[in-house]
């Protein structure tokens, strides 16, 4: 009896189904049908951001805006972007403390670690000028299938929104 | 006999440092002496032309990261009066003016994956053909530079490697002294 009673309430494979089930839920909410802004890594290039700040991209009206937790945004005007093109990155997680530890780790184990700790993202660059007419190429990094949704909003033809937009 | 070999390895070990010294002073002495005083009496202008991939396919983000990372690297040397950008209005009334076209000549698209587990293979490779040319189309320097990532960091890196080398052979180039500005009250 009292075996029985030292046993868990609720079943190991139960809690595992439902923290797959909430993970899958989360991912669902922060998939990229999202119309908010999307979390990004401005690699190089947009305005005076520094280089590998994280932030979030988004479109105010006719602006592409580059905003950090902290610090006021950055942002371009739509008609000043000459091209946006796509890429893709796979890159290790983790960072310097990372690549440490795998280095660190005996008997090559550090490349087992590897092998499975990277994750592939999406690039986007987008070229434009400054009112000197200067070229400026800015790179963002992103996560996979959130780059296209960015390119197609600005690639939609402006004149063609506000014309709905008045209908 | 011994004693000799022995008295002989210490005069070889007593030598040899100060034969070190007296090469690298002379390393040392050669670096300064380059022409670092003709960078400041004609310093010209230098405008960043954009990255042509030429007929290597090229990931745009590449492209941009290398026209971003020259424009960084070339600021830095402190060899130009000004580094303009591609298309900037102000450069055109310029006389001391010299545009860089880099054009790519050989991309190897690398995997940070894969030099993580293999340390040997996965390196991107980037080799680019640099040249310094004035508003005529004379062209000033002509190099062909390499740009890699081996081991650590992300392909972008190898951009930023890229950029360092073309700013350092230009550094270390002599370029000819920019024509004297024409006098307007000549025209």
């Amino acid at each position: 009896m009292i075996q029985r009673s030292a046993r868990l309430p609720i079943r190991p494979g139960r809690v595992c189904m439902l923290s797959l089930v909430w993970y899958s839920a989360t991912m669902f909410a922060q998939s990229p049908g999202g119309t908010g802004p999307a979390h990004v890594i401005h690699i190089l290039g947009f305005q005076d951001i520094p280089n590998n700040a994280g932030g979030e991209l988004s479109i105010q009206e006719d602006a592409l805006q580059f905003r950090r937790s902290q610090g006021p945004a950055a942002r371009i005007s739509i008609n000043s972007i000459q091209n946006v093109s796509l890429g893709a990155l796979d890159k290790q997680v983790g960072g310097v403390p990372m690549a440490v530890g795998r280095a660190a780790t005996p008997f090559g184990g550090g490349r087992v670690i590897g092998l499975f700790s990277h994750k592939k993202y999406d690039t986007l660059t987008v070229e434009y000028t400054d009112t000197n007419g200067g070229l400026h190429g800015a790179v963002f990094q992103l996560d996979k299938g959130q780059a296209q949704l960015i390119k197609n909003k600005l690639t939609k033809p402006v004149a063609l929104e506000t014309k709905n937009e008045n209908n | 006999m011994r004693t000799i070999r022995t008295a002989f390895a210490v005069a070889i070990l007593a030598v040899l440092p100060t034969a070190q010294t007296g090469l690298f002073a002379e390393s040392s002495g050669a670096k300064s002496s380059t022409p670092r005083d003709i960078w400041i009496v004609g310093r010209w202008s230098v405008q960043v032309d954009k990255v042509d991939p030429g007929a290597v396919s090229l990931d745009p983000a590449f492209a941009a990261a290398i026209y971003e990372n020259l424009l960084d690297e070339l600021a830095k040397t402190k060899r130009f009066k000004q580094v303009f950008r591609s298309g900037d209005r102000k450069a055109t009334e310029l006389h001391d003016l010299l545009i860089l076209k880099t054009t790519v000549q050989q991309y190897t698209p690398g995997s940070e994956t894969r030099r993580a587990v293999t340390t040997v293979s996965g390196a991107t490779k980037l080799n680019v053909r640099s040249q310094l040319r004035t508003p005529q189309g004379q062209v000033v320097l002509e190099r062909v530079i390499n740009g890699n990532v081996r081991f650590f960091g992300g392909n972008l890196r190898a951009t930023h490697n890229l950029a360092r080398n073309v700013a350092d052979t230009i550094r270390h180039s002599t370029l000819p002294q920019p024509a004297p500005a024409v006098a307007e009250s000549e025209d």
